[in-house]
């Protein structure tokens, strides 16, 4: 018998009798929350740079923010003219090491927790969002859920992604003593820019 | 209400006053309380030991002395906690059942079923809780720090009506402090790292007079009391209830 | 060596002692202000025991579902009844690649099989990323924690160790400084990998697809920029649907950190284009320890680490200190189903205060699986014959009340009359540290009886 089989069988055989599955009751969490407002407090316990944008102009305020940018990219539509690099010359994920700027845009963002949702769909590369040094995201306010719960709802009901990761503010890690640092192996700043 | 006292073996042996103190505050508020001579030991120290097999015979003596009142109360959170939660290696016979339901800790018979808050003490001290576990996370004696939920704890509520008692907060309310039975002896460093690191908490709360509803967590911290001479008293929460300083 | 012994021997430092204390005490408080901000924090809990007990009882037909849509999207799936046969699927796959460089972002499963030594007998290099991880790894130690790898060392320890093996500045220990070298020199390694291995949260039946959680980012980088990525899982991992990662990343972080979310949760689903992804399922003594009807809950566990935050024993005597994979309160109710003769002294490490048991995002009623292993070793594993022998003389003095009250007085009169030197002497190791109470003339069944008398008397 293959290990494939021997461990089937096995838990076939040792598991307990069948457990019903619990329903998830959203009114149980429930607690009305404003999600802008939330969801711009969560962000920035978890790191991030929340800007409201009173403009459309993200590619202006994007350069305003990072002026010592060199090597930049931007994946949202009609913003060629900022990058500096065409990733059709780009042969391995490697070869963006020295990114400076991402812009990527998101549909779906958690209030309860400050991440917005980031799939294959937005990204040319999936590497993009972790190898460059700065992050920015845009998103509008409409896109904003309550909890994880109503977000996996939308997910569901969306086409499915091959790759998508909820990002939580900047790279980061408390390894040594406790302390926390920004910036471990992923991007070393986050900033949203909310429409 | 016929009630049958429990006196567990320690307390018995080496705690007589904090008996006499629960006694006292029994008849004290009217009730019906009687103690049974042939009580020994709940059971614990054997089956938390892990020989459970072991403690048969006190479980079933236990039974015997309790099962024909209506509530079996005791000072300590954790053998009323035994009984409840183990006493299931025993055939669950009608009486088995009936002392399991009926066992009570001494603050929660006096506050939930006697539904008396003010015991017309007077104790004018700074009052540091401990917390013993199992009357907290076994019992719910209390809320602990661990579950979200609506914040109570029953020792804590009776204290406030004592006259004169000054309620000291610490830093670590509900973190345990290090009895545990024979991990006392077998976890010797650990045990006594954890007692001093409670006694520790008090003393730099400000607090003169450190009470739990447990005889068993009071003995093992006022042994490092004792030892390391350090300016803390220790009671038991039921001398305190019983007293009219 | 057991639990009291090298938790004795981390003793000795007590300041030590009191460092780790409040480092992790401090990560248990920062858990506690946020969950106690969630509203249904409890019902949460009851959904993540709920859920993961419904999979358990159905896991082979989740397993089955799982591999399947795994399957379809273009993700080779293994199996491996054991340690070493993991060891050796890896290894294959890798071999088959020609990868020669290894990062491994963490996965407490290739701990648990020694992944790393099997590989680098080979002449692989493997270099664990998550900067904890790497600092164990460089120091030649194993993990002390499963969230917080290096928690048992100080700043200034990993200050020398990145001067002696990263050829950084003495910096006095600089958290800022030695993170930036770290990210540094592992980007190197990011850059030069062959392949990349990662742990695996949570596993999803519903569509095939997997997610790993991280802080650092480090599993990302490596799945993302290497030509292999290699996801390692214990069968325990899956859950049945998409959704139910509502309420698991709801829980997870939270319990560990006090974090509202990991910085990063990947969902991996399909590999891009050119690209390899391989997943090993891995058995290892879980089945087993899924038909024991006490401790089939152990295998809830999301490995967030809070019951080891929470435990006082586990904050005072480091992770070393369980001389197991996983340590602190859920390895010690693991572990004696894998090794119960060399892991018998872990269920008793423990006061059974419960604390575990009520931070546990899953709801595992680990102090009473603690109680229950208890039962087992002094059945199943060779005990003092001493402890044995007391515990049986104690059982029948306690059921005999005759008996109680002699040997009680006995007891008392040694404790009042006999010199301390001789009451905290040598072979009483509550008296090393601790004086006994005094022994009172008189038992409380003294002086009730008495009592009684002389109301008697009186009436």
């Amino acid at each position: 018998m293959s290990s494939r089989d021997k461990i089937l069988s096995r838990i076939e055989a040792n598991k307990p009798d069948a457990l019903a599955l619990p329903n998830i009751d959203l009114s149980l969490f429930d607690e009305g929350l404003d999600l802008v407002q939330e969801f711009t407090k969560k962000a920035e316990v978890v790191g991030a740079n929340v800007i409201d944008m009173v403009s459309n102009d993200v590619v202006a305020k994007v350069e305003n923010l990072f002026p010592d940018a060199k090597i930049k990219y931007s994946a949202i539509e009609n913003t060629s003219a900022f990058n500096t690099i065409d990733l059709a010359n780009i042969e391995k994920p490697q070869d963006l090491e020295d990114l400076d700027i991402l812009i990527l845009e998101s549909e779906l963002a958690v209030a309860e927790n400050g991440s917005v949702w980031v799939t294959d769909k937005q990204l040319p590369m999936r590497v993009l969002p972790f190898i460059t040094k700065h992050l920015v995201i845009v998103t509008s306010k409409d896109n904003i859920v309550p909890y994880m719960h109503q977000a996996y709802h939308k997910i569901n009901a969306g086409n499915a992604n091959d790759f998508g990761v909820f990002i939580a503010g900047p790279s980061k890690t408390a390894d040594i003593e406790q302390s926390l640092v920004i910036g471990a192996h992923g991007a070393l700043s986050l900033t949203l820019l909310l429409k | 209400m016929k009630v049958g006292l429990f006196i567990p073996c320690y307390i018995n042996q080496l705690y007589p006053q904090v008996g006499k103190a629960t006694l006292e505050l029994l008849e004290k508020l009217k009730v019906d309380v009687a103690y049974p001579s042939g009580q020994t030991c709940c059971g614990q120290p054997m089956a938390n030991s892990g020989y459970e097999y072991e403690s048969v015979g006190a479980c079933n003596n236990f039974v015997d002395n309790f099962k024909d009142f209506d509530y079996i109360v005791t000072p300590s959170g954790s053998c009323a906690y035994h009984v409840k939660k183990h006493y299931n290696i025993i055939p669950q016979t009608d009486e088995v059942t009936k002392v399991r339901n009926n066992v009570y800790e001494l603050c929660d018979f006096i506050l939930n079923i006697l539904k008396v808050k003010d015991l017309g003490a007077s104790f004018p001290f700074k009052v540091g809780v401990h917390k013993s576990c199992h009357g907290l996370r076994g019992l719910r004696l209390g809320s602990c720090s661990e579950v979200v939920g609506p914040r109570f704890s029953y020792i804590e509520e009776l204290l406030q009506e004592v006259k004169g008692v000054e309620l000291m907060p610490v830093k670590r309310s509900d973190e345990c402090c290090g009895f545990g039975g024979t991990f006392a002896v077998t976890e010797e460093a650990i045990s006594v790292k954890m007692g001093k690191d409670k006694i520790k908490d008090h003393l730099e709360s400000g607090v003169e007079v450190m009470t739990a509803t447990d005889t068993s967590c009071l003995m093992h911290l006022e042994g490092l009391v004792n030892r390391n001479q350090q300016p803390l008293k220790i009671l038991h929460i039921a001398e305190i209830l019983n007293s009219s300083l | 060596m057991s639990h009291p012994k090298l938790a004795s021997i981390f003793n000795k430092d007590e300041k030590k002692v009191d460092w780790h204390d409040k480092a992790l005490w401090f990560v248990r408080h920062k858990r506690d202000k946020s969950v106690h901000h969630v509203q249904g924090w409890e019902e949460l809990r009851n959904l993540g025991h709920g859920i993961k007990a419904h999979m358990l009882s159905n896991l082979d037909i989740y397993l089955r579902e799982f591999e399947a849509n795994a399957n379809k999207n273009g993700v080779e799936v293994h199996w491996a009844a054991n340690a070493e046969e993991h060891n050796q699927i890896v290894h294959k796959i890798l071999k088959d690649n020609n990868a020669k460089k290894v990062v491994k972002s963490k996965s407490m499963l290739t701990e648990e099989c020694h992944l790393n030594p099997h590989l680098e007998a080979d002449g692989i290099e493997v270099i664990d990323t998550d900067l904890g991880e790497r600092i164990v790894q460089l120091a030649k130690e194993p993990p002390s924690h499963i969230v917080l790898p290096a928690i048992h060392k100080n700043k200034h320890e990993v200050d020398e160790l990145f001067q002696e093996h990263l050829g950084t500045k003495p910096c006095d220990g600089d958290p800022q400084y030695l993170t930036g070298e770290a990210r540094k020199h592992l980007r190197q390694k990011f850059i030069e990998a062959d392949a990349a291995i990662t742990g695996v949260n949570f596993a999803i039946a519903e569509t095939g697809g997997f997610v790993v959680c991280t802080n650092e980012g480090n599993a990302d980088m490596g799945a993302h920029l290497a030509p292999v990525h290699i996801a390692c899982m214990g069968v325990e991992k899956i859950i049945p649907k998409q959704e139910h990662l509502g309420v698991f990343l709801r829980l997870l972080a939270r319990s560990a950190t006090g974090q509202p979310v990991t910085t990063y949760s990947s969902h991996f689903k399909k590999p891009s284009d050119g690209r390899k992804m391989h997943i090993v399922i891995v058995d290892n003594g879980r089945s087993e320890q899924l038909s024991r009807p006490d401790f089939r809950a152990s295998l809830h566990c999301i490995r967030c680490g809070a019951c080891m935050n929470t435990c006082p024993i586990y904050r005072r005597s480091g992770g070393h200190s369980y001389d197991a994979t996983i340590p602190g309160p859920i390895g010690s109710i693991l572990s004696p189903g894998k090794d119960l003769t060399k892991h018998s002294s872990l269920p008793f490490a423990s006061t059974l205060c419960g604390s575990c048991s009520d931070v546990c995002p899953v709801k595992i009623d680990i102090h009473a699986q603690l109680y229950k292993w208890r039962q087992i070793i002094t059945k199943e594993t060779p005990q003092p014959f001493i402890k044995k022998k007391s515990m049986q003389v104690m059982g029948s003095i306690f059921a005999k009340p005759k008996q109680f009250e002699k040997v009680g007085k006995i007891a008392r009169w040694s404790l009042r009359t006999l010199p301390k030197a001789v009451i905290n002497s040598k072979p009483n190791a509550w008296g090393k540290a601790r004086d006994l109470p005094t022994g009172p003339k008189e038992s409380f069944d003294d002086w009730y009886k008495k009592r009684e008398e002389n109301k008697g008397k009186n009436n």
